[in-house]
């Protein structure tokens, strides 16, 4: 009986699928104290594999605050922790975050605390201070994964992979000593294979925008990611990813746009604006324009090598995300999604919240203009609090920027 | 009458005109050698020296800031944005290359950016480890320290035997000896010499021909062996602890020495950081200088003991037995940042007097911080009362 019900039932959709995978995860993560399992704070880009497979759990405080700044609380959390001494210049992840552990105020029922804190610092070297913050408050071990800047010199980068891969084996050994447990090398194979496969997927997803009109925004995209964030390495992230791609490959094969009379085809610098996303996608869609991608949604497209070292190509992959190659090569990055996507112009955000992505935004401006002659604009702002948000002026900013757009449009024809 | 102790040697006002005005003073040794500039912090400069050529540290300008401001988002850091504007708006000429550490996201980033300002200079980065817990860091130091002698092989065309480097050992352990003999007398004898004179004495380091600087300082510390007995006013000093990365601007170090503050430690970038541990002059060259490396004293962006932030300051404190902790803070600087807080907390829970000194490059409102700082001497140490 029970095979006939299952027979029937419709196929949970990608969106359905996202809740249940997602409140599964927290519920496992909430209850692992009492099943004696281990829970893991750990930065967005980081080996998380090497968790997945010793069965430790991994929690991403980033994503936490993620939910908590969409939700418009990034302003009262971070007040918390200034009153404790902390300046709002600090990151607004990192100020969201603290300030959810002195109210105890959460957009999704809290986190619970941490045995093991790593930070890989190839995503930004803030997230090794707001650790270390953290390892005092816990008591608890923290692992910095170092990752040298992925420079242009071979020989150099033979010696970076080869650093990285000592320091995880350096972090499986911390592993063993916190939970007493041999590290199984079987299992890990298991879990890279699983990471492989979910990643070309996600990939795949991504590169739907190329298809005119796109059947994704960069909105579908963000929202879209956060299960190969913190699943990632799991037969279920995998089967959630080839659900995605089934929808969004239909959509495209029936033509079907987010944005319907598609002109504009943006690329988006940095990491979104979260508690104004939706607003940018109703603005931008007034114009008939869509943002399609971004370098922050593709640091998850990994492409690992399961044929090789599993710490090796953990390293590799890891090392070379987009916020820790040189400048030359994060705008050839750019540009390569800029040919594959058949963009037209640039929206670039300087984020007071994230040096390591937005210190070099303006000669990043330069270079994209330069190689791709479209217009590019740039505005400051935070993404988490709305204190250094200028609704009015960004706004006439963008809308400025559209205009331009369409006068040039309306000139080539 | 001028008081004995007053005369200061030719030597010390040499080295204090060139700490406040290095590429005037040092315009000639461009036509000696090829000028190679580096950031804060830790770049082997034995290897720069051994290769021929002469290390310069770069130290930010407190000249007004014109062109580094489109370049650079208003929240990145003074030292960064300084630093930047030096190179760009008034001594890019002075330099023949770069070799940049990268320590943080700002120092990161700015190297790129720097690079793509110096198309035609030669250009290295420095990628030190940004953690010091484990035993692959030490490798690490010594493989990139192998890169950066191979790097600049190529660009003099000339190989650095180990002799060569043997000989740079040499020379900068004895500067660093000279400069740690200095910093006795001048704790032992407060009134012997400013703040201002000692630390700038030891800023020229960062310039000079090392030679250079050691003879000069020869002849200041002969002059101190001497005169350190002639000093009878050394009552009303106090001793304080500097911590921080750089004193910037320097009138902080004029400000302390008004309130007859006796700075007897501190873990500065430009100064302990920098003077304390010698290279091994024996044995793999590469391996002696990360030895040094990870005996350096605590430097806030680099992961080791997550409560070496106080632990350190607490135990230098109490081995100093000074009575104050002034830390400067550069505006901006995320690593301070997020350190202050469990900083202040621990101080208070020890009891330890402890003024935090929030600066920029470029400050210009000094007598704010002037009238906090005599308060707090004249309040919670009772120093420095007129």
């Amino acid at each position: 009986m029970n095979k006939e019900a299952g027979e029937t039932r419709e196929k949970p959709s990608a969106k359905e699928l996202s809740k249940q995978l997602t409140a599964a995860y927290l519920e496992d993560a909430r209850t692992a104290h009492d099943h004696g399992k281990y829970v893991a704070y750990t930065t967005a880009v980081s080996p998380v594999e090497l968790f997945v497979a010793h069965d430790i759990i991994p929690i991403y405080p980033e994503n936490h605050a993620v939910a908590c700044l969409t939700k418009q609380m990034g302003t009262e959390l971070s007040l918390a922790m200034e009153k404790r001494g902390y300046t709002s210049h600090l990151c607004a992840y990192a100020r969201s975050d603290m300030g959810y552990r002195i109210t105890g105020k959460s957009a999704m029922g809290g986190i619970p605390d941490p045995d093991f804190l790593l930070a890989c610092n190839a995503q930004c070297f803030t997230l090794t201070k707001w650790f270390e913050v953290l390892a005092r408050q816990y008591q608890v071990p923290l692992f910095v994964f170092d990752t040298p800047q992925w420079i242009r010199d071979p020989g150099a980068r033979k010696e970076i992979v080869k650093y990285c891969v000592r320091q995880l084996k350096e972090m499986i050994a911390s592993l063993e000593e916190l939970t007493g447990k041999k590290y199984d090398y079987d299992r890990l194979a298991e879990v890279m294979a699983y990471s492989r496969d979910a990643s070309l997927l996600y990939r795949r997803f991504l590169d739907m925008a190329a298809y005119k009109p796109s059947p994704i925004s960069i909105f579908d995209a963000l929202i879209h990611m956060a299960i190969t964030v913190y699943l990632r390495g799991t037969p279920q992230c995998v089967d959630y990813y080839q659900t995605l791609c089934d929808e969004v490959q239909a959509k495209a094969d029936n033509g079907i746009g987010v944005v319907e009379d598609e002109r504009f085809r943006l690329y988006w610098e940095n990491l979104p604006v979260w508690f104004k996303f939706r607003d940018h996608f109703n603005l931008l869609k007034s114009y008939g324009a869509n943002i399609l991608t971004s370098l922050y949604v593709h640091s998850w497209s990994y492409e690992f090598d399961t044929s090789k070292d599993p710490l090796e190509t953990l390293a590799e992959n890891y090392v070379s995300v987009f916020s820790n190659v040189t400048l030359e090569e994060r705008a050839e990055m750019a540009l390569d999604l800029f040919q594959r996507y058949a963009l037209n112009g640039s929206l670039m955000f300087v984020n007071r919240s994230c040096k390591a992505v937005s210190f070099a935004v303006y000669t990043l401006k330069d270079i994209l203009s330069e190689k791709t002659g479209y217009p590019a604009l740039i505005f400051e702002s935070d993404m988490g609090d709305p204190r250094f948000y200028s609704e009015t002026q960004i706004r006439t900013r963008i809308e400025a920027f559209l205009e331009t757009l369409q006068r040039r449009e309306a000139e080539a024809v | 009458m001028i008081e004995k102790q007053k005369i200061r040697p030719d030597a010390l006002k040499k080295l204090l005109e060139i700490a406040n005005d290095p590429y005037g003073c040092l315009a000639d040794l461009r036509k000696k050698k090829r000028i190679i500039g580096s950031t804060l912090a830790d770049v082997p400069e034995e290897l720069i020296h051994a290769a021929g050529l002469h290390p310069f540290l770069i130290l930010g300008t407190n000249d007004p800031i014109r062109h580094s401001t489109a370049m650079l988002p208003d929240n990145s850091c003074s030292l960064a944005r300084s630093n930047l504007e030096l190179v760009v708006g008034y001594q890019g000429a002075f330099f023949d290359g770069f070799v940049l550490s990268q320590v943080c996201d700002t120092t990161q980033h700015l190297c790129d950016i720097w690079k793509r300002k110096f198309p035609d200079h030669y250009f290295e980065n420095f990628l030190a480890p940004r953690q010091v817990a484990r035993p692959s860091a030490r490798d690490w130091y010594a493989q990139e320290c192998r890169r950066l002698r191979a790097a600049l092989e190529n660009y003099t065309g000339r190989k650095i035997s180990d002799e060569d480097l043997r000989q740079s050992f040499g020379l900068y352990n004895e500067n660093r000896s000279l400069l740690r003999r200095l910093y006795d007398i001048k704790r032992d004898v407060p009134a012997l010499m400013t703040n201002r004179e000692f630390f700038d004495a030891v800023k020229a380091t960062f310039f000079m021909d090392k030679q250079e600087h050691s003879r000069l300082i020869q002849e200041v510390l002969h002059w101190a062996d001497q005169e350190k007995h002639h000093v009878t006013e050394q009552d009303g000093y106090f001793k304080a602890i500097m911590v921080g990365i750089v004193v910037e601007p320097p009138h902080l170090y004029d400000m302390l020495d008004e309130v007859k503050g006796g700075i007897v430690g501190d873990n500065l970038c430009t100064a302990s950081r920098y003077i304390y541990h010698d290279v091994e002059v024996e044995g793999d060259p590469a391996e002696a200088l990360a030895d040094r490396h990870l005996r350096k004293p605590y430097f806030t962006p680099i992961n080791e003991d997550v409560r070496r932030i106080y632990t350190d300051l607490v135990s230098l404190y109490r081995e100093r037995k000074a009575e104050a902790i002034f830390y400067v803070h550069i505006k901006y600087c995320e690593s301070q940042d997020y350190d202050l807080p469990d900083i202040k907390a621990q101080m208070r829970a020890e009891g330890i007097p402890f003024l935090e000194l929030e600066t920029e490059y470029q400050t210009t409102h000094l007598a704010q911080m002037k009238t906090r700082l005599q308060a707090f001497c004249e309040s919670v140490i009772r120093k420095g009362l007129s």
